[in-house]
C-alpha cells in the first residue's frame, strides 16, 4: 500500500501546478525558424537547373522550363512547377541544393484537406505561400553564429 | 459435463497495446496461452529495395522512418557506415553534436517506452508525465533541425545544422530538470505494489537464451550480460566519457524496466560531460565530395540504439547508390523471442511481455 | 575508425570535379587480425574438411574484419563447430544479410563471442547458385537465424533446407517473385 500512497502524493502535488497543455487549434503554434514546413517557390529566381527534382528522394517535384521569352537573355525560365504533397516528406533536400534560393522552406505546416487532389500544389500556390519564410536556408550560406531569438520553447 | 475447448484469438493488427500494426495469433486454453504466432510485415515499405535506387544522402530520410521513435540513431548508423567505408575524419564539433542528439534521443525514446509500457499495464498518468518531458527534448530537436520526429539531421561527414545560440545551454538546463523528474517518476511508479505484481517474474529468460536469440540492448542486459556497444566496441567519441552499463540479473520484465530506467540516468551523465567539453568553435562538416561514391567494398557498422544493436551493412560498387543496403533492425531480432516467452503465460501477461521487449513496428517491418 | 594503415586522401578541389578518386596508400605490414584469420582457417580446415574454406581475407575497409567464405555443403557442420569450439565460442549471431550479385547469391553472417573476453567480430559468407539457390539453415545452431533466414527467403528467394518454418515474413503469402532480386519485375507496377 505504501507505494500507491507515495504515487498519489506525486499526483496531488502536480494538481496545483500550472497547466502545460497547449490550446493548439485555438492558439496558433509558433515553430522555430528552422522548422521544415511547406515550401515557398519564387519563379523569378528559378534558373531551371533541375537539381531539386534530381535530389528529391520521393520524386515528388515536377518541373518544366521554357526558353527565356526575352531574346536578349540566355538560359531558361520556369514554366510549371508542381509538388505533390501526398508523397513529399519535407526533408529539406530541395532547398539545400537550390543555388538561387528559389525554393525555400516556410514555417507553415497545416496541409490537412478533405481531398487528396488538393495536396497537389502548383507554382501559383507555392508562390503565394510566402508567409513565415525561413531565414536561413542553404547549408552553404549558413552564417557562423545565428543571432539569438526570443525564447520559443513551450513552457 | 463441462468441456473445455481451445480458443483461437486474433490480437491486432490494430490494437493499442501492440504499438503499431502487429498481429499475433494466440491459441488459448482457458486463459493460458498454448501457442503464439506473430504475423508481421504490415508496415513493410521495402526501404532496402528503395535504397538501391537512391544516393546515400537520399537514403538518410528513409532511415528516419524506420525506428521513428529514435530517428537520430538511425541517421547515425547509416552515416557511420558510409564514413567507415570512405575513411572520413569527422570534425570534433560535429561528433559532439551527434553524440548529444543521440543521447537526448535515447532519453526521449526511453520516455516513450516508459509511458506507453505503464499505459499498457494499466497506469494512465505516467504516460502524460513522460510525454511532458519528451516534449522538451522534441522542442530542442525542432529548434536544432526543424522537425519534431523525422529529423534528417545528420549527413555523411557531419551534421546539417550547427547548434543555434543558447541551444547547448538549454541542454545543460535540461539535465538537472530531468533528474528531478526521474525522482518523481520513481516515487510515482517504482514502488507501486500493483505495478510490481504485474512485472516481477513475468517473461523470464536466462542469459543463454538471450544470447541464442541474438537479443541486444536492455533485453540482453537484463539477464546479466554486460554488453553495450558504446563500451564494448566504442564508436563516435563514446570512449571519452564516463558512464556505467546498467545490468540486472533476473531477466524478467521488472529487470528490463530497471535497466532502461537506469539508462536514462546514465545518458544524462554522458550529456553532462558532453556539454562541458563541447568545443567552442569548429566545423560541422568534413570535406566530402559532392557526389558520394564510397570505394568498392563491404562494411557492417553497429551502434547502440535505445532498442539494441542497430547495424548497417553496405555493399558498395563505387556508385553513388548502394549496391545492397541492409539494416540489422534490433526490434525485428528482439521480437523473435516473443512466441517462446508467451507459452504458458496468461493472456493478460501478453501485453506486459510484448511491451517489455520494446519494439517499434516501423523497424520490425523495415 | 581505428584503421591506420589504410589512408584515404581527398582532393581539396572537390567542387570542380564530379568524381573523386580515392588514393590508397600501399599497405606495408600485415593486418593485426591476420593471425586470428589464420587460426580460424586452420580450425575449420582441421575440424571440418580441407576444402571447406573457399576463400579467406581481411576486410580492411571494415576495421580489418576477418572474413571467410565457406562452401555451402559444410556450412551447418562448421556453424556447430564455431559455436562449440572452446577457443572461439561464437555464440552470438548479430546479423544475417543476403546479397544478390547477379551471377550468384551470397549470405553473410556476422558472428561474435559473448562468452570470451576477446570480442572479435567474424564475418562468414556462403555462396549460392543463381538458379535454385539453397544454403543449409543454421536456425538449429543460433535461433537468431530463424526470422532472418525467413526474410532472406522472402525477399531474395534463397532456400534454407532444415529451417523449421520457411514461410514469407514481410510480403503476403501469395506474393509473386522476390523483391530484392536485381532482376525483380513487379507484376503490378501500381502497387
Amino acid at each position: 500500500m505504501k507505494g500507491i500512497v507515495k504515487g498519489m502524493g506525486v499526483t496531488l502535488k502536480n494538481l496545483t501546478k500550472k497547466k502545460i497543455t497547449y490550446q493548439y487549434p485555438d492558439v496558433p503554434l509558433q515553430m522555430p525558424d528552422r522548422f521544415r514546413g511547406v515550401q515557398h517557390f519564387d519563379p523569378e529566381k528559378c534558373i531551371v537547373c533541375n537539381q531539386c527534382m534530381n535530389i528529391c528522394p520521393t520524386e515528388c517535384i515536377d518541373l518544366v522550363g521554357k526558353k527565356n521569352p526575352d531574346p536578349e537573355k540566355k538560359g531558361k525560365v520556369i514554366d510549371t512547377y508542381d509538388i505533390n504533397f501526398e508523397i513529399c516528406i519535407l526533408c529539406d533536400l530541395c532547398t539545400e541544393v537550390c543555388p538561387t534560393e528559389a525554393i525555400v522552406m516556410t514555417n507553415n505546416f497545416e496541409l490537412a484537406t478533405y481531398s487528396r487532389d488538393d495536396l497537389f500544389k502548383n507554382m501559383e500556390w507555392l508562390n503565394d505561400n510566402n508567409t513565415n519564410v525561413r531565414k536561413e536556408n542553404s547549408i552553404n550560406l549558413q552564417p557562423k553564429s545565428i543571432p539569438s531569438k526570443a525564447k520559443k520553447e513551450v513552457k | 459435463m463441462i468441456r473445455t475447448e481451445e480458443l483461437l484469438l486474433n490480437v491486432g493488427p490494430q490494437h493499442p497495446s501492440t504499438h503499431g500494426v502487429f498481429r499475433i495469433i494466440v491459441k488459448l486454453d482457458g486463459e493460458v496461452i498454448t501457442e503464439a504466432t506473430p504475423v508481421i510485415g504490415y508496415l513493410h515499405r521495402g526501404t532496402e529495395k528503395l535504397a538501391e535506387n537512391l544516393t546515400y544522402t537520399q537514403v538518410i530520410p528513409y532511415t528516419d522512418r524506420m525506428d521513428y521513435v529514435s530517428a537520430m540513431t538511425n541517421n547515425y548508423v547509416l552515416c557511420h557506415a558510409v564514413e567507415t567505408l570512405m575513411d572520413l575524419e569527422i570534425p570534433e564539433r560535429a561528433e559532439f553534436l551527434r553524440l548529444i542528439v543521440m543521447e537526448l534521443q535515447r532519453i526521449a525514446s526511453h520516455l516513450v517506452w516508459w509511458g506507453t509500457y505503464l499505459l499498457d499495464i494499466g497506469a494512465m498518468s505516467p504516460f502524460l508525465y513522460a510525454f511532458r518531458e519528451r516534449e522538451m527534448i522534441i522542442n530542442m530537436f525542432n529548434e536544432l533541425c526543424g522537425a519534431r520526429l523525422t529529423y534528417f539531421y545528420m549527413r555523411v561527414g557531419g551534421v546539417k545544422w550547427d547548434a543555434p545560440e543558447g541551444w547547448i545551454d538549454k541542454v545543460r538546463d535540461f539535465i538537472p530538470y530531468m533528474r528531478d523528474k526521474l525522482d518523481e517518476y520513481e516515487q510515482l511508479v517504482s514502488g507501486n505494489e500493483i505495478f510490481l505484481a504485474r512485472v516481477k517474474g513475468v517473461g523470464k529468460y536466462d542469459a543463454q537464451t538471450a544470447i541464442d536469440y541474438g537479443l541486444s540492448g536492455a533485453n540482453l542486459r537484463s539477464t546479466g550480460v554486460k554488453f553495450d556497444l558504446r563500451k564494448n566496441q566504442p564508436y563516435s567519441i563514446y570512449d571519452r566519457f564516463e558512464f556505467d552499463v546498467p545490468v540486472q540479473t533476473e531477466g524478467d520484465c521488472y529487470a528490463r524496466y530497471l535497466v532502461r530506467f537506469e539508462e536514462i540516468k546514465q545518458s544524462l551523465r554522458i550529456l553532462e560531460q558532453a556539454v562541458e567539453q563541447f568545443p567552442e568553435d569548429g566545423k560541422i562538416m568534413a570535406k566530402v565530395p559532392r557526389v558520394i561514391r564510397p570505394p568498392e567494398g563491404e562494411v557492417y557498422t553497429r551502434i547502440e540504439s535505445p532498442r539494441g544493436e542497430i547495424g548497417c551493412h553496405i555493399v558498395s560498387k563505387k556508385k553513388p547508390q548502394p549496391y545492397r543496403l541492409k539494416f540489422r533492425r534490433p526490434s525485428f531480432v528482439n521480437l523473435q523471442i516473443l512466441p517462446k516467452l508467451l507459452v504458458g503465460e496468461t493472456m493478460t501477461n501478453l501485453v506486459t511481455i510484448l511491451g517489455g521487449i520494446d519494439i517499434v513496428l516501423g523497424e520490425v517491418d523495415g | 575508425m581505428s584503421d591506420q594503415k589504410h589512408v584515404t586522401e581527398m582532393d581539396p578541389k572537390e567542387a570542380k570535379k564530379e568524381i573523386e578518386e580515392n588514393e590508397v596508400v600501399e599497405i606495408v605490414e600485415p593486418s593485426p587480425n591476420q593471425a586470428k584469420l589464420d587460426r580460424l582457417v586452420d580450425l575449420v580446415k582441421s575440424n571440418i574438411a580441407e576444402d571447406a574454406v573457399e576463400e579467406a581475407y581481411i576486410n580492411e575497409l571494415d576495421r580489418d574484419l576477418p572474413s571467410i567464405v565457406i562452401r555451402s555443403p559444410y556450412w551447418l557442420k562448421t556453424a556447430m563447430m564455431l559455436k562449440e569450439s572452446e577457443t572461439l565460442k561464437l555464440n552470438y549471431l548479430r546479423n544475417v544479410s543476403g546479397i544478390d550479385y547477379e551471377t550468384y547469391f551470397e549470405v553473410v553472417y556476422y558472428l561474435l563471442s559473448m562468452s570470451t573476453d576477446n570480442q572479435q567480430d567474424i564475418c562468414i559468407k556462403i555462396k549460392a547458385d543463381r538458379e535454385d539457390p539453397s544454403i543449409p539453415s543454421v536456425t538449429s545452431v543460433w535461433n537468431t537465424a530463424n526470422w532472418n533466414e525467413r526474410e532472406i527467403y522472402d525477399l531474395l528467394g534463397i532456400q534454407f533446407p532444415g529451417h523449421p518454418n520457411l514461410k514469407r515474413i514481410m510480403m503476403p503469402e501469395d506474393w509473386e517473385g522476390h523483391p530484392l532480386r536485381k532482376d525483380y519485375e513487379p507484376i503490378d507496377p501500381e502497387v
